[in-house]
């Protein structure tokens, strides 16, 4: 359902991000851990595009978020100005040289050009008009992306200056989606369900980190989305209150709700993740299914990092 | 000074406001202060957060860069230059050059507006930045739009965190409007010096204008206090 393939991002001179890949299924429960800093969250984040990544491609559905990656498409690298004269050189090296033939790109020179990342100046027209092709064939909006992709962050982020019923309707009503009345409808239907309908003309201010919490995840659950990214939902609260949310999460994932969770719950991952993913400096170390990956980690990173926190 | 030449000074400002009709120039000065003030409030307000907007929106694209640095010499000139010569400008110099006329206060009006605006901007930008970047992400998040979530819950916030400081900004522009009859308004200031010139008795014409600023200014702090308190409703205090 959800593809990431390959990323990578920078900040500034930093790189937080070293090429990670991702296949999420719809159904899976994905939880992501590992030290601050490891870029998890970022990662996350670059999966609904609140950061673009660098370079690499985010599919949904088939359907590309991100600018095309000439990177990812060697049939688009071998029209370009960089590969063609390296292809010149040495078919000029070569006896009988073959340049210009118009066959598989060569990987050799693929491989060295995204080492050297060559292709950051001009490349004529033709390599612009295939990456441009791909684009067109297959780009979807951000913004339809993201009224699919529902995000809990872990400050909240309720919308201050609206109540708790007019933070649940404002987006679905604002886009259309759904009509004022289905909205509030929809809305008081989910507000029941975690016993906090009373609040719903309370300003977020007056709410516990709790409350706030659950209203987060009931407001992007009012989207009718297909997949949930959960950005460290319960490091913000008060550990009384850590219980109240994460059993909500809980019934999502059992009712069936495909989601991406980045935790320090080890307890939480390792019960409800259908798979656990380890990242340590930008990289996806670990991969694994809860019981082994907890019960034997490989690698040596994530056995220290699990003994330090288990 | 003796009383007596006081109680004669004060008799003679009575005869001219009352008898003479300066009254009726005081009523249609203060009305002139009013309008154009509250006007180029308003003017310069929606100026203000559409430049402020531009100014803090991630700079993608040409269009936007051209934008940006149109909002920036915009800014550049309003604030650089004295608001008296932004009027003389405007009704001598801009007005006969594309050959349209308007009446001074309409004039007075959008100069002050445009220059209210470049203020404003500033003010309005720090009040955008005031709000928790969370809350545009969470906006985004779901699906809006940058200029949606803008208009919906960013700016809203941002102008309650503001309001004090617009409050200062019409308070202020009440009193710059003093300047406007450069170009031959009649406002507060314009009145009193016309009673004043009919008898040339200046002395309690002047101190009666200032008596009237100063209760016009609290009547307006008043009413912004009271504003504010509606506004308060979504806070903790």
């Amino acid at each position: 359902m959800i593809s990431v393939r390959n990323i990578y991002k920078n900040f500034g001179g930093l790189e937080v991000l070293k090429g990670v890949s991702l296949e999420i299924e719809k159904g899976e429960k994905v939880a992501i851990i590992g030290p601050s800093g490891s870029g998890k969250s970022t990662f996350l984040r670059c999966m609904n595009l609140l950061e673009e990544p660098t370079y690499g491609e985010i599919w949904l559905d088939g359907r590309l978020l991100t600018p095309a990656d000439p990177y990812l498409h060697p049939e688009v690298i071998a029209a370009s100005k960089t590969y063609q004269d390296m292809m010149m050189k040495k078919g000029e090296a070569l006896p009988d040289g073959n340049a210009g033939k118009e066959s598989e790109p060569d990987s050799e020179i693929i491989r060295k050009i995204k080492k050297d990342d060559l292709l950051k100046k001009h490349e004529g027209k033709v390599y612009k008009e295939r990456l441009k092709d791909i684009e067109q064939e297959n780009r979807m909006d951000v913004n339809l992306a993201r009224q699919r992709v529902g995000m809990v962050f872990q400050h909240f982020n309720l919308f201050n200056n609206l109540t708790v019923m007019q933070n649940l309707t404002l987006a679905p009503v604002t886009l259309k989606l759904q009509t004022e009345e289905e909205a509030t409808e929809k809305a008081s239907e989910l507000l029941k369900r975690i016993g906090l309908y009373e609040k719903k003309d309370e300003y977020p201010s007056k709410l516990s980190g709790g409350q706030k919490q659950r209203i987060a995840i009931v407001r992007s659950l009012v989207m009718n989305p297909e997949a949930l990214l959960f950005d460290e939902p319960t490091s913000a609260l008060d550990p009384e209150m850590v219980g109240e949310v994460l059993e909500l999460i809980r019934e999502l994932a059992e009712e069936g709700m495909t989601m991406v969770i980045v935790t320090h719950e080890m307890g939480f991952a390792r019960e409800v993740a259908t798979r656990v993913l380890f990242m340590d400096d930008g990289l996806i170390k670990e991969e694994n299914a809860p019981e082994e990956f907890f019960g034997k980690p490989q690698h040596p990173r994530l056995q220290e990092f699990l003994s330090k926190v288990l | 000074m003796t009383v007596q030449s006081i109680i004669n000074k004060w008799n003679l400002f009575i005869d001219a406001f009352m008898n003479k009709g300066g009254y009726k120039e005081v009523v249609s000065g203060l009305v002139n202060t009013l309008i154009i003030a509250l006007v180029a409030l308003v003017l310069g307000i929606i100026i203000g957060t559409i430049i402020a907007a531009i100014e803090v929106s991630p700079k993608k694209g040409r269009f936007m860069r051209v934008l940006d640095r149109i909002c920036t010499v915009y800014v550049a000139f309003f604030r650089g230059t004295p608001i008296v010569v932004q009027l003389l400008l405007g009704y001598f110099v801009i007005l006969p050059l594309i050959g349209f006329s308007l009446s001074s206060v309409v004039v007075a009006i959008i100069i002050m507006g445009l220059n209210s605006g470049a203020y404003v901007s500033e003010i309005m930008r720090s009040g955008i930045l005031s709000v928790d970047i969370g809350q545009m992400e969470a906006g985004r998040a779901m699906g809006l739009n940058y200029g949606t979530t803008m208009r919906k819950i960013i700016i809203p916030q941002a102008v309650k965190n503001i309001l004090p400081t617009l409050g200062n900004e019409l308070i202020s522009l009440v009193k710059e409007t003093s300047v406007v009859s450069f170009i031959g308004v009649v406002d507060l200031y314009k009145a009193f010096r016309t009673i004043g010139s009919s008898n040339y008795e200046y002395m309690m014409p002047f101190l009666v204008m200032a008596v009237i600023y100063i209760v016009l200014i609290m009547i307006i702090t008043f009413a912004l206090k009271m504003m504010e308190r509606g506004l308060r409703a979504s806070d903790k205090r």
